[in-house]
């Protein structure tokens, strides 16, 4: 690029796509600002009548606040560290922590708009029942009545039904702060009941890497910055890590190289060095064609597998005898040059390391893939390397007490009596109880709608959902919401009138962290971050484990003996009791308290995972060839798998977008200001062939279901694709990818985390133009 | 010597994941719909993929701002570190400097009656801190530079897309982005 020479106003009217003169460009610059915030529009004192005052602000001096230690519990790879400043008992802003060189004083769009957050005009300020679901018709009701209507259901349950099990639980990652499992531990003081285990989000994955190494155990993310060539595979940091970012341009800085391979052309595209715009679904058979590419030309580390790798030999002669690089490239819709020169700059790049996405896991062969693309790093001695690994995400600093999460069941409880799996990702074992005759009785997180349906003897009769806004994120929507019609009772837990809280019969309103005592690690990072309580409890709002406690009080005064959950507890003894010697050690500090200087980071004996290459597999060895796969019902090597046979004309992608965590931070009013409404990405192409204009209003359909939005035009996405972000726009939009996202499960997951996955990018719709 | 500050744009690190932006308000807490910062998508004739590219703008803290000298209440002053601050106990809200303003800058605020815009934090840099949305922003790629020392050799005062006004001066600096290789799929 150079400096034009035409004129400043011609320019940036360009800069905005449009040919306007300067006067016109000035109109629309003020549309987005002060024209558009048209008298009426709420001020900022929401809570002037009852609650602290949220106004205006500037930056009032160094001294002039106290500052907290919080975190971002949001389920994100950066799980930042926060400093809050609080005056006059508000929370008046948030910064990045300072001590931590991953967040690095900094947040990003969504953690910058906590002030929003807790000073929301549209946050639940005190328990409410709905009469007629959906209907909108709430009445105010106190903690009392509300802890009435509930236990009173509890019992009458286990009056009717000889058991609990009609109570379920789905529970995921609203809040990943410790104490908040304090959810689960409800449930299990109540007795033995029905949990929907599993994630969403990237169980096909956490298996995958189980297979091949014995554990899914990442590099740690800094010290991208020493590696020389950088495959990002499916992931876009850009949206969903923005601090990772400044490590992958460190290694630019140093002189690797940065290949992003994605089916969109994304933000993270853009800033690598080269993009591969992949076939959906085709990273196993590129992977495949890598590896071929490298055994032909000799430039597999033999040195490596022999010593380190189990299978070996099989997974070549599976290769030779099945993968030719033209094959595996016409796959992934690739140019076999380019795959080839790339292959071969991966293998001679000494460290390189692959950052395997989430995204390319929701498929029908996303395990499977996954095993593939970590094959490739391994058989170039990558793993095991400061600046190599194929990277995905650990739970190594997770390993807290556990303690609001592990509660015993009533004397006397009666519960299931089949076999059951892991509950989730996060499920160290601590919770079983080996002696116990009984457990819960387990259903896929995934498929709420058709477990639901599908409940028997007894059915769901009571649903209590936490951390979760499942009427949003989960999948098949009209399927769910139908469901949920089976349910006698449905309790949600939140901060908004969202999706789900909108098909419940009660809410009861929950903190935001700045309310809150816990503590947060990173499944990507290494740091542990304090969660101080900054600003007392709004309105009437409990944390999770508040609400057991009462729960547990009004039971207990009921019938004695029914809840074991601690009663008056109290919040930050509850965040002490979670620490233990373990984690002390892992971070090299002496009580909990030393966090309240700042974050610490893992003392790690190298930046590496598998750095004395003795992995967790039963051979010890990197497992090519798996036989826990094979019994769990894959091949034992990472073989070609074919992804899902398409059921309408475009694919459809609904991953994860910037201004949003899933379902949280676009709702607020902050928010629209920087992105106000979804859109449908779609090819100039396609949307030509069907008449769409850029901004017009579609349809979008499968199916499934369908949703009405504005077309925006880009080549950004391929011609046979269409993309959405999900998000939750507010109570006032409809929006919801889950319209048209179906429960058809991934490969795998089951092995780790109780469920498999759900294959969310393996989709497809058709879309046509509409009148707005 | 006194300082001249400015931001450093460098839309080669920038993401425009809207930090800054977001920043911003997380320190002023402006009204909905008011937002001093925003991060402008290029358009694709200047970088050819849609909203991949972007400028973040706020207030360029002009050489000659004329915002300040169009404005008949002297609402405006410029300090000595080139800080142009609007003085919100002096400003009449007549809106001449949102007319005035090359660059659409100050915002009229229906609430307050007033305009507004971009301080450059000038409370923070007087506390020795950084100004919300330089501190905020993950990639380095929003600076706070002294141009008096500022040399960076791939920084331009007018880039495509941003008006050519040697006149006025804007202090705002950038740096242009960067395009991968590119390779679509063949089938």
């Amino acid at each position: 690029m150079h400096e034009s020479k035409s004129s400043g106003a011609q320019n940036i009217a360009l800069a905005l796509g449009n040919n306007l003169s300067r006067r016109s460009f000035l109109k629309i610059l003020m549309m987005t600002g002060a024209a558009a915030a048209l008298p009426g529009t709420g001020l900022l004192r929401s809570f002037s009548q009852e609650g602290p005052v949220f106004g205006r602000a500037t930056f009032a001096g160094p001294g002039a606040y106290q500052t907290f230690r919080n975190a971002c519990p949001r389920n994100c790879y950066d799980t930042c560290g926060m400093v809050s400043y609080v005056k006059d008992g508000v929370l008046e802003f948030v910064e990045g922590e300072p001590t931590s060189t991953y967040t690095n004083g900094g947040l990003c769009v969504k953690g910058y708009a906590y002030p929003r957050t807790v000073y929301s005009p549209d946050r639940i300020k005190y328990p409410m029942r709905q009469i007629g679901r959906g209907s909108g018709n709430w009445e105010r009701i106190s903690w009392e009545e509300a802890l009435d209507a509930i236990s009173g259901k509890i019992l009458e349950i286990k009056e009717k039904d000889g058991s609990l099990l009609g109570m379920a639980l789905t529970k995921y990652s609203g809040n990943f702060g410790i104490t908040h499992y304090g959810v689960e531990g409800m449930l299990s003081s109540l007795g033995y009941t029905t949990r929907f285990v599993g994630t969403p989000c990237w169980p096909a994955g956490i298996d995958a890497q189980n297979y091949d190494m014995g554990n899914m155990w990442c590099n740690d993310p800094e010290d991208m910055a020493q590696s020389k060539y950088i495959i990002v595979w499916g992931a876009n940091p850009a949206y969903c890590s923005v601090h990772s970012l400044k490590y992958i341009y460190e290694a630019k800085k140093r002189g690797a190289k940065v290949v992003v391979i994605d089916p969109v052309l994304t933000q993270t595209a853009v800033k690598g060095d080269e993009y591969w715009q992949i076939k959906p679904g085709a990273d196993g058979a590129l992977a495949l064609a890598m590896a071929r590419h490298l055994i032909d030309q000799g430039l597999v580390s033999r040195e490596w597998v022999a010593a380190n790798g189990l299978g070996y030999d099989e997974y070549e002669a599976y290769i030779k005898a099945n993968v030719t690089v033209e094959w595996g490239a016409e796959q992934a819709g690739l140019p076999v040059d380019v795959v080839k020169r790339v292959a071969e700059e991966f293998a001679a790049a000494d460290p390189a390391t692959i950052w395997i996405g989430y995204g390319m896991q929701r498929h029908v062969n996303g395990g499977v893939n996954v095993r593939a693309i970590d094959a490739l790093v391994a058989m170039t001695g990558n793993v095991g390397k400061p600046g190599g690994g194929a990277r995905y995400g650990h739970l190594f600093t997770w390993g807290f007490n556990y303690n609001a999460m592990v509660q015993a069941a009533p004397e006397g409880s009666v519960g299931y009596t089949g076999a059951t799996g892991p509950k989730g990702e996060f499920d160290t074992g601590q919770g079983a109880d080996a002696a116990a005759t009984y457990t819960d009785r387990t259903f896929n997180i995934n498929k709420i709608g058709q477990e639901i349906l599908d409940a028997q003897d007894p059915p769901v009769r009571l649903l209590w959902i936490a951390n979760k806004n499942v009427v949003s994120q989960d999948f098949d929507k009209n399927k769910i919401v139908k469901a949920f019609e089976k349910v006698e009772m449905i309790v949600a837990v939140d901060l908004f009138f969202n999706p789900t809280v909108e098909q419940a019969d009660i809410v009861l309103p929950t903190v935001t962290p700045f309310e809150d005592w816990t503590v947060n690690v990173s499944y990507w990072h290494y740091w542990l971050h304090l969660n101080e309580q900054a600003i007392k409890p709004l309105f009437e709002t409990k944390s999770d484990i508040e609400i057991a406690s009462a729960l547990s009080a009004v039971l207990n005064a009921k019938q004695p003996g029914s809840c074991t959950f601690p009663q008056n507890i109290d919040a930050k003894e509850m965040m002490i009791k979670e620490f233990n010697d373990g984690i002390y050690q892992l971070f090299g500090i002496t009580s909990w308290e030393d966090l309240r200087k700042g974050a610490a980071k893992a003392k790690l004996p190298s930046s590496a995972s598998w750095s004395d290459l003795k992995f967790a597999t039963p051979s010890g060895k990197y497992e090519f060839k798996s036989e826990i796969a094979q019994t769990n019902g894959h091949t034992a090597l990472p073989e070609y798998k074919a992804g899902r046979e398409a059921y309408a004309p475009l694919r459809l992608l609904t991953p994860h977008a910037k201004h949003g965590l899933h379902s949280q931070f676009q709702n607020l009013d902050w928010m629209h200001d920087l992105n106000p409404e979804p859109l449908v990405y779609v090819h100039p192409k396609t949307a030509g062939a069907k008449g769409i204009g850029d901004g017009d209003t579609v349809r979008v359909f499968n199916p499934t279901g369908e949703i009405r939005l504005k077309a925006q035009l880009t080549n950004n996405v391929p011609a046979d694709t269409l993309l959405m972000y999900e998000a939750w726009f507010g109570a006032k939009n409809g929006f919801n990818v889950n319209l048209l996202v179906d429960d058809v499960s991934s490969d795998m997951g089951a092995y780790k985390t109780g469920s498999p996955g759900v294959a969310i990018h393996d989709q497809f719709a058709d879309i046509e133009k509409v009148a707005a | 010597m006194s300082k001249r500050y400015a931001f450093h744009v460098n839309m080669a690190l920038c993401i425009g994941c809207d930090t800054c932006a977001m920043a911003c308000k997380n320190q002023y807490h402006q009204e909905a719909g008011i937002v001093w910062r925003k991060v402008y998508p290029v358009s694709e004739a200047i970088y050819p993929h849609r909203d991949r590219a972007w400028m973040s703008l706020a207030c360029n803290h002009c050489d000659n701002p004329p915002c300040l000298e169009g404005c008949p209440a002297s609402a405006y002053t410029k300090r000595d570190d080139g800080v142009v601050v609007h003085h919100p106990d002096l400003c009449i809200g007549c809106q001449q400097c949102l007319h005035t303003c090359p660059f659409g800058v100050p915002q009229y605020n229906p609430h307050t009656k007033k305009a507004e815009k971009c301080s450059l934090c000038w409370e923070r840099l007087d506390a020795g801190l950084q100004p919300a949305c330089v501190q905020g922003c993950p990639t380095g790629a929003l600076t706070l530079v002294d141009l008096e020392t500022f040399d960076d050799p791939s920084a331009i005062q007018f880039p495509p897309g941003f008006p050519h006004l040697p006149e006025v001066g804007p202090s705002t600096r950038f740096t242009l982005p960067e395009q991968p290789k590119i390779v679509r799929r063949e089938s």
